[in-house]
Order: C-alpha cells, then sequence, then structure tokens
C-alpha cells in the first residue's frame, strides 16, 4: 500500500507539472517618439514596474524605449517619468536596464528579437533567450489602426508580421504560452491574424475603434497615460499584490470596464488549447510575475539512491576538474610555446589610417605642367607645319 | 601577507568639491580600482567588476576610454576643466580604444564586438559605432597604459554625438563600482540630480599600469563623474521643480530705483555665497565611507573641498571624522565615518576673498554657416589666452560621410601673423556609405591671439530609407577634439579640449509623398483603366431598349435570348404585314 502510493505521488506531481512553465519573460514594446507621445513610454514603464515588483528580474525583461523622456529638455521633471498626475510614483527610479532604445527600436529588430535571428555579437542582455517552457507577456503600445502598428511614425507591423513571427517562434519552441497585450487605436484588429496555438491575445479597443488616453499632468504638460493600460495596473497594482496571489486572467479581463476604457476590449482565446475556460483559469502570475517550477525529470522513474549517485559523480568530477587545474598551474610556465607564438606575431599591417598631406611649395608641378603644355603645342604646331609639305 | 594583497588589488575612492561663479558648484568623483595582470589573467576579479573584464578578455582591447556627455562647459567663467579635459568626452558617447589584433580586418571585427557588448552593458546603442563613425586617430590620442608590445596595437575611435546619457546609463555604471552606490561617496550619485546638471560627463578607463623595470603589472580602472550644478536648481524638491516666484515680501529689492514701490521691485543680484548641504544638492544623504577603501594613508580622506579660507564649512554626522587641510587651507579634506550619514553645511555668508581659478590655455567654438540645403562651411574659432606662450595641439575632426568637405578650401588664419599656422595635416576621405572623413590637423597659434579654421562641405542626399524617423531635427556632428601637445603637463593623460557638437540640417523630403505619389497614380489609373474597359467590354443601348428581365440567373438568361429571339422573328413578321 505504501509502496504504491509513495508512486504515485511523484506521479501525480509530474502530470501535475506538465504543461507548467519554468521561466517568465516579458518583452514590453512601445513605438511611439516624440515628446507628445509621453504617455506611451508611462505605459511601457508602468508595466516594466509591475512585472518587476512580481519578480521578473531585469534580465528577463526586454524594454524597448524609442525616445528619451525622462532627460528630455521638455521634461520638467528631470530623470522621472510619472504615469500620473499624482505623481506619486517615479516610473523611471534608480535602478533601470533598457535594452533597445533610440533609433533601435524598429520593426526588424523586434522581429529579430522575437525570433532570436540576431548575429552573434548581439550581446544576451538584447536576447530573448527562451525555450519552450517559457511563458512570454509581450506588451506593445503605440499609434496603430486596422492590422497595423507604427513604429516611431516611420514603418509599420502589420499583423500579418507578427502572427508570422510568433508561428516562427513556436516552430523555433521558443515559447509555452505568449500573453500579447495590446493598447493602441483597433487594437484588436493586431491579433486577429494569429494562428499559432498556446497564444491568449487582449486588446484594448475594436475595429474601427480609438482608444483613448486617461488624463494629462499640466505640470508635465501632456498626456500621461492610456485608459487601457491604466485599467489594467489599477487591477494589477490593487488586487495582485503579491506572488503567491490566486487571481485568474479571467479575473482580470473581468475588470475591464467599457464605460471607463471608453472602447471595447477583446480577448481572444481559441488558439488557448483547452479554449476560454482553460485560458480564463490561468493565473495572472503565470504571465506578470516569475514562478519558477522545479520539474523532476524522469518522476517515477528514479529511486531513492540515484541522487545520492549522481551527487557522488558531481563530487568525483568536481575533484578531477581541481586535480587537472593544480596540474596546470604547476606546469603554468611554459617558455617554449610562448617564444613560439612570439615568433608567430609580426609586425601588422597598416592600411586603413589617414594619409599625410603635404601642401604643394615650390616650382616643381608648375614646371612639370608647364613643360607639358609646351610640348603639346609643339607637337601640334609640328603637325600643322608636316601638313603644309 | 594582508598588506600585499592590499597593495596589488587595492580600491580608491575620492570627491572634490568646489564652487565656481554664478552660483555653480563643480563635484568631481573619482573610482579607482587595481587588479593584478595575473589574477586578471585568470579571471580572479576582486574590485574589477568581471562584466566588463570579460568583456575585455573576449575582445582583446588592451586599453579602453568610454565617455558619456551632456551639456557644456563655460570655460569664460568656469576656467580650466577638471582633469585637464582628460577625463571628458564629446557631447553624446565617445569610445576609443587600444585592440589587439594582428591585422585591420581583425582588429576591426574585434572592436564591433567590443562595440556590440559594451552597448549591453551600458544599456546604450554603442553598436551604431560602424564603419562610417569609426576613425583611426594619428596624433590625438596616445596610450596612457603601458604597453609591452605596441606593434599589434591598434587604435580605433567612435563617436555617437546624438546618444542620450540618462538614468539607464548611470545604473550599470554604478554598478562596476565594489561599493555599488550603497556607501561611501557614490552613494551621493542620483541620476534625478546628475542628469539636471548643467555640465555632466561620466568617463570610464582601463589601462595597464607596469612598474619601471618590473615584469609585474596591474589593470588599473579609473571611473569618474564631474558634474557642475546649479545650486539653485538643485535646491529645488524633486516633487515640485518648476520655480515659482517668490512672494514679493521675501524678495530684496533695489530701493534706488524711481519706481520701487510696495507692488514693483527691482530684484537685487544676491553677493553672499549661497547656503547649501550635500543632500540637498545631491538629493540623498552620503552613507559614510565604502569600507573597501584604505582606511590609514592618504586614500582615507575622500571627501575634499575648494573654498577660500574663511568660508564656514560645517560637518553634520554622528560618527567621528577627521578633518585636514591642505594647499594653504584652500583644501579641506575629511575621513568619513562608516555606517553613518556624512554631510556638509555650506551656510550662506558674505566673502571677502575668492579663490583664483586657473585660466584653460585654449579657447574654441566652432560653428556651420551658410545658408541653403546645398553645402555650408564650418568655422572653428582657436584662441590662445597666454600673453607669453604659443600653444602647439592637434585637431582632430571626424565628420559624418554625408558631410563632404573639400580639402583644397581648407583655410587656417592668425589674428597677428599672415603665416600658415598648419604643421601637419592627416586627411581620409569619405565614401559613401562605408566610411566617414576624418582630418587630422597639427597647428600652433602664438601667444594672444586667435586661429580662424574653416572649411566649406557639400551636404549629401540621403536615400528615402536612410533617414531617421525625426529626420527634421538635423544630424549630429561629432565634437571636435583638441589635444595640446606643447604645454607642459605631468599627466600622461594629456590636456583636451571639446567643442560642442553641431546639428546640421540636411534636405529633408516630405515623407509622405511616395504615399500621395501611389494614391494619386492609382486614381488615374483607375479613372483611365475603367473608362477604356467600359468602353471595350460593354455594349451602351437606350434606356428604353432595356427589355425588363423576369428572374434573374441563367433561366432569366436564357428566358431573355428567347425572347430576343421571338422578338426578331415576331418583328420580321410584323414588318412584313
Amino acid at each position: 500500500m505504501s509502496l504504491t502510493f509513495r508512486l504515485l505521488i511523484p506521479l501525480l506531481l509530474a502530470s501535475f507539472a506538465w504543461g507548467e512553465h519554468t521561466s517568465n519573460w516579458a518583452v514590453l514594446v512601445s513605438t511611439s517618439r516624440f515628446w507628445f507621445n509621453y504617455r506611451h513610454l508611462a505605459n511601457v514603464l508602468s508595466l516594466y514596474r509591475t512585472v518587476k515588483r512580481l519578480g521578473i528580474p531585469d534580465s528577463q525583461i526586454i524594454l524597448m524605449l524609442p525616445d528619451d523622456m525622462a532627460c528630455n529638455p521638455r521634461n520638467a521633471f528631470p530623470g522621472t517619468v510619472y504615469n500620473n498626475a499624482d505623481r506619486a510614483l517615479d516610473l523611471y527610479g534608480d535602478n533601470i536596464e533598457v535594452d533597445y532604445r533610440g533609433y533601435e527600436v524598429t520593426v526588424e529588430n523586434f522581429i529579430r528579437l522575437m525570433t532570436d535571428r540576431v548575429s552573434e555579437d548581439m550581446p544576451r542582455s538584447k536576447r530573448l533567450l527562451t525555450d519552450d517552457r517559457s511563458n512570454i507577456l509581450v506588451y506593445m503600445t503605440g499609434h496603430g489602426g486596422n492590422e497595423f502598428l507604427k513604429f516611431q511614425d516611420a514603418e509599420e507591423i502589420s499583423a500579418f508580421d507578427l502572427a508570422d513571427a510568433f508561428e516562427q517562434m513556436w516552430e523555433k519552441k521558443r515559447y509555452h504560452e505568449i500573453l500579447f497585450m495590446i493598447d493602441t487605436c483597433q487594437a484588436n484588429t493586431m491579433y486577429s491574424k494569429f494562428y499559432s496555438p498556446n497564444i491568449l491575445a487582449t486588446g484594448s479597443s475594436e475595429i474601427d475603434q480609438s482608444s483613448y488616453s486617461h488624463h494629462a499632468d499640466n505640470d508635465v504638460g501632456v498626456a500621461v497615460i492610456d485608459r487601457y493600460t491604466y485599467y489594467n495596473l489599477d487591477f494589477l497594482e490593487t488586487q495582485v499584490r503579491e506572488p503567491t496571489s490566486k487571481l485568474t486572467m479571467g479575473d482580470l479581463f473581468d475588470s475591464y470596464d467599457e464605460e471607463k476604457i471608453h472602447s471595447h476590449p477583446g480577448v481572444r482565446y481559441d488558439l488557448f488549447p483547452g479554449g476560454e475556460a482553460v485560458a480564463r483559469s490561468r493565473l495572472v502570475m503565470d504571465f506578470f510575475g516569475n514562478v519558477q517550477n522545479v520539474e523532476v525529470e524522469g518522476g517515477i522513474s528514479r529511486n531513492e539512491t540515484a541522487w545520492q549517485e549522481e551527487l557522488a559523480a558531481i563530487e568525483r568530477m568536481i575533484n578531477e576538474a581541481r586535480r587537472s587545474h593544480n596540474e596546470s598551474l604547476t606546469a603554468r610556465p611554459q617558455p617554449a610555446a610562448e617564444e613560439a607564438k612570439i615568433g608567430e606575431t609580426k609586425q601588422a599591417i597598416r592600411k586603413e589610417g589617414a594619409m599625410r598631406v603635404d601642401g604643394e611649395s615650390g616650382w616643381s608641378k608648375q614646371l612639370v605642367g608647364a613643360t607639358a603644355l609646351l610640348g603639346c603645342v609643339g607637337i601640334w604646331a609640328a603637325g600643322s607645319w608636316l601638313e603644309k609639305l | 601577507m594582508r598588506r600585499l594583497q592590499s597593495s596589488t588589488s587595492d580600491y580608491y575612492e575620492r570627491l572634490l568639491l568646489r564652487p565656481l561663479p554664478q552660483s555653480s558648484l563643480l563635484a568631481s568623483f573619482n573610482f579607482r580600482s587595481n587588479e593584478s595582470s595575473t589574477s586578471f589573467e585568470q579571471q580572479n576579479f576582486r574590485y574589477f567588476p568581471r562584466s566588463l573584464g570579460q568583456i575585455l578578455q573576449h575582445a582583446h582591447t588592451k586599453e579602453l576610454h568610454l565617455r558619456f556627455s551632456l551639456g557644456r562647459w563655460d570655460a569664460a567663467s568656469w576656467g580650466q576643466r577638471p582633469w585637464d579635459g582628460a577625463r571628458e568626452g564629446g557631447t553624446g558617447v565617445e569610445l576609443w580604444a587600444w585592440v589587439e589584433a594582428q591585422s585591420e580586418e581583425e582588429a576591426f571585427s574585434r572592436w564591433l564586438t567590443l562595440t556590440n557588448a559594451l552597448s549591453g552593458l551600458f544599456c546604450a546603442s554603442l553598436n551604431f559605432i560602424d564603419a562610417t563613425k569609426t576613425i583611426r586617430p594619428v596624433m590625438s590620442f596616445q596610450p596612457e597604459g603601458d604597453h609591452h608590445d605596441s606593434s599589434n596595437l591598434h587604435l580605433l575611435h567612435g563617436t555617437l554625438p546624438h546618444e542620450v546619457v540618462c538614468t539607464e546609463n548611470l545604473t550599470p555604471f554604478l554598478k562596476l563600482l565594489p561599493c555599488k552606490g550603497k556607501a561611501g561617496i557614490s552613494s551621493l550619485l542620483d541620476g534625478h540630480k546628475l542628469f539636471d546638471a548643467t555640465w555632466q560627463t561620466m568617463s570610464i578607463d582601463v589601462r595597464p599600469i607596469c612598474e619601471i623595470g618590473g615584469s609585474e603589472c596591474i589593470l588599473e580602472m579609473e571611473q569618474t563623474v564631474d558634474m557642475v550644478l546649479d545650486v539653485d536648481r538643485s535646491k529645488r524638491p524633486r516633487d515640485n521643480p518648476i520655480p515659482r516666484p517668490l512672494p514679493i515680501e521675501e524678495i530684496a529689492c533695489d530701493t534706488s530705483k524711481h519706481y520701487n514701490a510696495e507692488d514693483t521691485c527691482y530684484p537685487l543680484d544676491k553677493s553672499a555665497e549661497p547656503s547649501w548641504n550635500l543632500t540637498e544638492i545631491f538629493g540623498r544623504p552620503m552613507k559614510g565611507a565604502c569600507p573597501l577603501t584604505d582606511e590609514e594613508s592618504e586614500g582615507s580622506k575622500t571627501v575634499c573641498i575648494n573654498v577660500p579660507p574663511e568660508r564656514t564649512v560645517q560637518v553634520n554626522t554622528t560618527g567621528p571624522y577627521v578633518e585636514t587641510k591642505q594647499a594653504d587651507d584652500t583644501v579641506r579634506c575629511y575621513k568619513l565615518p562608516t555606517g553613518v550619514d556624512f554631510d556638509l553645511l555650506l551656510p550662506e555668508q558674505q566673502m571677502n576673498t575668492a579663490l583664483v581659478f586657473p585660466q584653460p590655455p585654449l579657447f574654441a567654438a566652432r560653428s556651420i554657416n551658410g545658408h541653403g540645403q546645398e553645402r555650408g562651411s564650418v568655422q572653428a574659432v582657436i584662441r590662445n589666452p597666454s600673453l607669453t606662450e604659443a600653444v602647439e595641439f592637434v585637431y582632430l575632426e571626424s565628420l559624418p560621410w554625408f558631410m563632404k568637405p573639400y580639402l583644397h578650401t581648407l583655410r587656417a588664419r592668425l589674428s597677428t601673423s599672415p603665416g600658415n599656422p598648419i604643421k601637419e595635416t592627416y586627411y581620409r576621405p569619405a565614401v559613401d556609405r562605408h566610411r566617414g572623413t576624418h582630418l587630422e590637423l597639427r597647428m600652433s597659434i602664438p601667444p594672444d591671439s586667435t586661429l580662424t579654421l574653416t572649411y566649406d562641405f557639400d551636404k549629401a542626399i540621403l536615400r528615402y530609407t536612410e533617414y531617421p524617423p525625426d529626420a527634421n531635427r538635423g544630424f549630429d556632428v561629432a565634437p571636435a577634439v583638441i589635444r595640446l601637445i606643447s604645454h607642459h603637463s605631468s599627466a600622461k593623460s594629456g590636456i583636451y579640449l571639446r567643442t560642442t557638437s553641431l546639428l546640421l540640417p540636411l534636405p529633408t523630403p516630405d515623407f509622405s509623398m511616395p504615399y500621395n505619389v501611389i494614391i494619386l497614380t492609382s486614381t488615374v489609373m483607375a479613372l483611365g483603366f475603367g473608362n477604356i474597359f467600359n468602353l471595350l467590354v460593354r455594349r451602351f443601348v437606350g434606356a428604353d431598349e432595356v427589355q425588363t428581365m423576369g428572374a434573374g440567373g441563367l433561366k432569366g438568361v436564357i428566358k431573355g435570348k428567347i425572347e430576343r429571339l421571338k422578338a426578331r422573328f415576331l418583328g420580321k413578321g410584323k414588318k412584313d404585314q
């Protein structure tokens, strides 16, 4: 009895753990440049503060800010960005890491980030190093329209591009589940073309609907936050107070009040396995927080002594590494090898640098020119003289 | 044993405060950490930050200089630059490094690796330093460190004059420090005040230093932050920074004005030195000493203030501190207590004496002249204020490829003598979209005279996709770097000054134009094609000729056909009648 029970518990746990994620990532994108779009950067920074508060570390947040609001000369509050006229919370704070900023925020860079098609020199902090057990929150805000979102007022990403990027991510096993959130005009059209599984998508407004800003700060001089983001934050900040929160995505979606948001937020459940019921039962913390589930490989096939054997094996490896390191330390002086290396190094060839330019002095070049001219005249004269004969 | 360790890998920090005219305050932060090169190679990091160390090893960089700067140093009223200008950069981001490589191509690929890695570390777009923004200066920079084998070292230099410097650059900068901004003088560094400064520059310098004759080398990393704060501006509370007018009772009025009345006031200039304290100016208190600094020697006096001896300086702390005076009492240094807050208070005071600031060896200003979208000219005015000494210097320009100078128009005129001040010229012309112009001049100015350097340039027209999103703002041109070579300077780092960056307006198209063209041509095409198509495939009949159809569809068509046939035969029959 006790043996079967013992075997049953890990089995149960394994089946429970199956379908869970082991890391959380957030991609937070603002796509608007210029001071009057302050609210879009404030939207993104508000989400950045929220996911950071709920436990996602800076190394797993990709923050894209296309313009500089905090140190903008127009900002009366240097080094700060506010999302509320009460100015209670400084979103920029003292500890912020912006991964893509300024001109780096482009459609190409965004798609390259999502699909991880980057050059080998790309630093790790600018890459989305997810796997098939990563839950990703993708939040975008900016100015958009029917099936497109403008980037920096210069280019657009279409709903098809985005859908294809997500499909490529799915094919490359780069995510477990995605929560796609977008706050822009006609936002719901942006997720209408998605066709990859395990995506839960929500947007601020229907087709032919605008998304509106919430309120302005008179000292900042512009609107500071959008309505949809404001009420999302309202829920996340007042209800989801600690990482142990058991509130579900359904609770979040039910909190949307069309009267307050002034547009019709939409949710797309059909890509999620299990549909609406399963999607709504997902915890808010599955996407906005950082929950690290430890997964025991193999489940039941493991016996009591296996881990002790592994521990012993690791210890042997450590001892081996230590021994080889010590050996290499004693054998460190290798003059022969170094000499050979010195022999190889040769003077590097330089050809790329600037060249010395000397001013023309003296009459040598002028003389050469005059001689050449006189020679030409001579040949011409000789030719005409010969013709006369 | 412990003594030996602290001498090979130690940490040093110092803050120098110096009130400047116009109620400004210069704060110079300096942090130095050493690591012996053997432990650096074994990746055994103590004070040297691992994140930066590994990047330098990966990119084979032997010496690194990185600058983040903002604002303008007002040399006319503030005098000589801190560190003789050797620790500052041009507006935006400036980076130069000595990279070890066997060939130019390898050096450049390692340089790209370095810029990409640093862009991730410092949250700056340093990866935009590509071939068009990279130059190889000949005379302007000399290595500060001691390099055994310099034949394989390549100097590369890049600038990003448009780069914004903000809190996200300060965050990684502080994380490189051993005390991480939690204790010591770095606890004063707050982005809200640093980026509100009139002028600020952050620098990182890594160089190897070897004993003379010895084989043992250390790798020294120096980080500095220099800023000039406006005392009145910095004292404003952070939540209410917008200046509001004072009530009239609190303003000292000039009663000699004839219009002076109860409601009209001409405010008097304040002659007294303003009152301030560290907490107010920097927005946060100093959290005592960083425990990693040396306890006994000179390095323990971490906060120094350079004021006349008569100025009152009060210390506010609960812990033990030591005050020492240096340089005829004009520099007061403090050894900080550990673990408790430390503050300096300077009350408002009427001063009789003032400190004399050394004059800068050169003044430089640069501007773009001309009008129109096609061409312009650059004029740099460099003045030698010394009455006795001539100054020899190197002038370095790194221009973007879309600004094409004509070298034959380069003119240098002296205000005092007719001679040519240009001694040597190094030049590398631009290649469209591949590299920028590199111009380096060695010149000399006689005492008390002004040098005017001018050259003309053409503006290129960019391709449609090459314009940035804010093309109408203009394009930034990197500041010119001036290095003094004749001056007696003890420091190996040299004496530098930089001009301000320039804003170059380029011809910018109306970016909605392609859409307008597409829409217009589509409309014309649709109108023309539609008419021709209608003429070709439709038969035009009079309204009365059209017979009313029955039910639509195939049935209707057949019915119609039959009706038409019937009508023809019947019609014939009728005609026969």
